[in-house]
């Protein structure tokens, strides 16, 4: 589950997950960083879109909360994971 | 010809329009300059009737409010307007240049989408003329009543120009800071006793509802054009009403600090006489966003959840 959304999220930002996924970088770091993204928008597009593949792949829906952008990717990683974990248990 | 005016009735355009025709925004921007084979004068030449038809004297309104009559909670008020305000100039002078820009790199491959972009440009300079207004007439007054001075320092951060971003996010942001405005204005008016103070946030306040009424119907053209998406719409009204999101303003736990510009909703600042007193009227700027959605993408949706969930569902897989 852990390295499926690192891939879907690494192709929608456009960056190597080895870069995306280091602990000194935070949501505006990656903001930075992709080309594909102009600001937190782009982001919350990303999640959408890493959301909806997991939808369609494991038929659960992970709604995301509200992140500073000074959120570490692990962290980012770590929530997305407790989330899909929480919503599978909610949907059982 | 005939093009749908804003207030619901039909205005019956000969070209140029007709003097006789009350002043509208053309709701229908994109089918005027196809169908109806509108031009950018013509387009022009109703922007000026309005703004014409809707000008009011900043003197006038501050002649008629009756200093020694506003309570602590009004001149709040008025210092946070007067604050806020300052940062239209920064926000009309960034569409103008961005909205020029835009005109130019569709001018080839998309004319009409081109066309647009210069009418939401030129319509711009009527946009920032009417701020002026609101500016000058909040922070003089907050002036008169001695309140806390802006420093140059202030007055040039609040100047910090928002950077650039997708033309359709950028108007749907621009239709949500009027929304906010006008209400906040709205919520104004009723604590307010001295009439001379309810009329000029009255008047203020639909010239807000004026303003959002142009970003939607611009933002509506770049969807019907076909070369916008109305995902991109909903992801702006979504940032602002999700959980702890932008609508909440100052009054979110945590307010981001962007460094570049100054949103004016996040620093609104409470003071004496306003613990009873909260603008934000969430509900009511629901309401208005959902509204501005479904007339900019004929998509509709009655709650959070529900704009969320389309939201997503047009973003895709
Ligand atoms: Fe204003
Ligand atoms: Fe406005």
């Amino acid at each position: 589950m852990e390295s499926y959304i690192r891939q879907r999220f690494a192709e929608y930002v456009g960056l190597p997950e080895e870069q995306l996924f280091a602990d000194d970088v935070t949501l505006a770091t990656v903001i930075g960083r992709s080309a594909k993204m102009t600001n937190s928008i782009d982001l919350m597009e990303t999640f959408a879109r890493t959301s909806n593949a997991l939808r369609k792949e494991h038929g659960v829906r992970v709604r995301l909360p509200t992140l500073p952008l000074d959120t570490p990717m692990p962290r980012v990683l770590t929530i997305f994971l407790e989330e899909f974990d929480r919503q599978k248990r909610a949907a059982a | 010809m005939t093009v749908e005016a804003d207030h619901g009735t039909v205005l019956v355009t000969q070209r140029p329009a007709g003097p006789d025709a009350p002043p509208a925004i053309i709701t229908d921007l994109f089918g005027a300059l196809t169908r109806h084979g509108l031009s950018l004068v013509d387009v022009t030449w109703e922007q000026q009737r309005l703004h014409e038809s809707r000008r009011w004297s900043v003197l006038d309104m501050l002649a008629a409010v009756d200093l020694d009559r506003l309570t602590p909670l009004d001149r709040t008020l008025v210092w946070n307007a007067g604050r806020a305000e300052l940062t239209t100039k920064p926000g009309a002078d960034r569409l103008e240049r961005q909205a020029d820009a835009e005109c130019r790199r569709w001018q080839d491959s998309n004319p009409t989408v081109s066309a647009i972009m210069q009418a939401c440009g030129t319509w711009s300079r009527y946009w920032n003329e009417e701020e002026a207004h609101h500016e000058t007439a909040f922070n003089r007054l907050a002036q008169l009543t001695g309140m806390a001075p802006i420093p140059d320092e202030t007055f040039i951060e609040f100047r910090q120009v928002f950077p650039d971003d997708d033309m359709l996010r950028t108007l749907m942001l621009l239709a949500i800071s009027e929304i906010t405005a006008a209400v906040n204005y709205g919520q104004c008016q009723q604590v307010i006793d001295d009439p001379g103070l309810r009329r000029l946030f009255k008047q203020v306040a639909a010239d807000e509802i004026q303003h959002r009424n142009y970003f939607v119907s611009f933002a509506k053209a770049l969807v019907d054009s076909g070369e916008y998406q109305a995902k991109d719409a909903f992801a702006v009204a979504h940032l602002f009403l999700r959980e702890d999101g932008e609508i909440l303003g100052s009054s979110r736990d945590q307010v981001e600090n962007r460094g570049t510009h100054v949103n004016w909703w996040d620093r609104l600042e409470r003071k004496a006489g306003e613990d009873d007193f909260r603008p934000e009227a969430v509900e009511k700027k629901q309401q208005l966003v959902f509204g501005a959605l479904k007339k900019i993408t004929g998509i509709e949706v009655h709650s959070r959840e529900e704009l969320e969930d389309t939201w997503m569902d047009l973003v895709g897989g």
